[in-house]
């Protein structure tokens, strides 16, 4: 029987549900921590950075959340420069956020957009999609720049 | 304490009693059992007692076989007004459980049993069907506001959302259908769509009240139930326009 090949297909972190049967069944996608690498999408200049604090949550940033990074690649001239620590706001997560009538979203990728200190987005465009989720958190900045909200 | 009006009660039980109480008999009271109220705990210690200073003939053996549940029912009378007050919560919800189950009758529950007119007897509800009962029944009352066209793995779908804090218009999200997941009113799909470069996957509940539509487009021939595949595929096979 083909299986899932074994190589850093399957990050296989403890999720929030329990993995019963074969390992390779169901990709457990998880929360936004400490040293996860995110992209950013907006043209601060930045191009990934790594998370170093999640604001909110005690085990990780979800979609939505406010976090802060540290800048690791960056474009040559930006706003920041590699090595800054940055405020961000997760726009896409691979882990599902629920909706409150029930329905779930999730991202192939992570990604987040810089913000300075009061929550306004450094940049001045955002690229992909984006959830509404951000109109609740009252990123409506975010919301109107970005190309296509899902 | 209940206790002084257990002699009368015992003995009037098969004849006044049962009456009121026959919906709520078997189902009723294994449930008050179950939540284990302090009453009807101590009170069973006491009507064992009372079984061997009362051995009162047929009606009580018949009782007695059936053990547990019963010793609750040989001290309605007592605790009946108890559990009334006390559990008034609780008794409205077992009785509307009893009347959903359609007045069931006892396991062959005797004399007391033919003494009322009965009506034709209804086919007996089980405890394990009640919740398909009520999700189909949901699922008939969703089904009148908007039906639900039938779907499956490899369908492309077109779904009208409307999201309250939008307002405005009603959003629209295209893809492939990659699971279904059957689970009564809350039967989901999946769909999956690359939008702006990157894959989007979103659970839709098909039965739920913010859907204003849900269409099929077309339809892809796939060999499987669910298509996770296409996330490791190219992007190319999750988009559409």
């Amino acid at each position: 029987m083909w299986q899932f090949p074994v190589s850093d297909q399957v990050p296989q972190i403890s999720g929030n549900r329990q993995a019963c049967g074969n390992r390779f069944d169901k990709q457990q996608r998880t929360f936004i921590q400490m040293r996860t690498v995110l992209k950013v999408v907006d043209n601060s200049g930045a191009k990934k950075v790594m998370c170093i604090q999640a604001l909110k949550g005690k085990k990780g940033a979800r979609l939505g959340d406010t976090i802060i990074a540290s800048v690791k690649e960056a474009m040559p001239n930006g706003k920041v420069k590699k090595g800054k620590v940055v405020y961000g706001v997760v726009v896409r997560a691979a882990m599902q956020r629920g909706r409150c009538d029930g329905s779930e979203v999730k991202f192939d990728d992570n990604a987040v957009v810089l913000v300075d200190k009061q929550g306004q987005p450094i940049g001045t465009r955002v690229f992909g999609p984006v959830p509404h989720e951000l109109r609740q958190k009252k990123h409506v900045k975010i919301l109107t720049l970005a190309e296509h909200i899902a | 304490m209940a206790s002084q009006v257990l002699p009368q009660a015992l003995h009037m039980i098969p004849r006044n009693q049962v009456q009121p109480f026959n919906p709520v008999k078997n189902r009723g009271f294994s449930a008050f059992l179950s939540r284990g109220p302090s009453p009807l705990t101590t009170s069973k210690v006491s009507v064992s007692g009372f079984h061997s200073k009362f051995p009162v003939g047929s009606s009580f053996s018949c009782f007695a076989r059936r053990g547990f549940v019963v010793r609750a029912e040989s001290n309605p009378e007592g605790e009946g007004e108890a559990e009334r007050n006390e559990n008034g919560v609780e008794e409205p919800e077992t009785k509307a459980e009893a009347e959903v189950e359609g007045e069931g009758e006892g396991e062959g529950e005797d004399e007391a049993e033919e003494e009322k007119p009965k009506e034709p007897r209804k086919p007996r509800i089980k405890l394990g069907d009640i919740m398909g009962i009520l999700n189909k029944r949901a699922i008939e009352a969703s089904d009148k506001e908007r039906p639900t066209p039938d779907l499956r793995t490899g369908d492309i779908v077109e779904i009208k959302l409307e999201v309250p804090e939008n307002r405005r218009r009603l959003s629209v999200y295209k893809g492939i259908v990659i699971s279904k997941q059957n689970a009564g009113i809350h039967t989901t799909i999946r769909i999956r769509r690359i939008i702006a470069g990157i894959g989007v996957e979103i659970v839709f509940p098909v039965y739920s009240p913010n859907i204003k539509e849900i269409k099929v487009v077309k339809h892809r021939k796939v060999r499987r139930a669910r298509l996770y595949y296409l996330r490791d595929k190219l992007p190319r096979l999750s988009t559409f326009k």
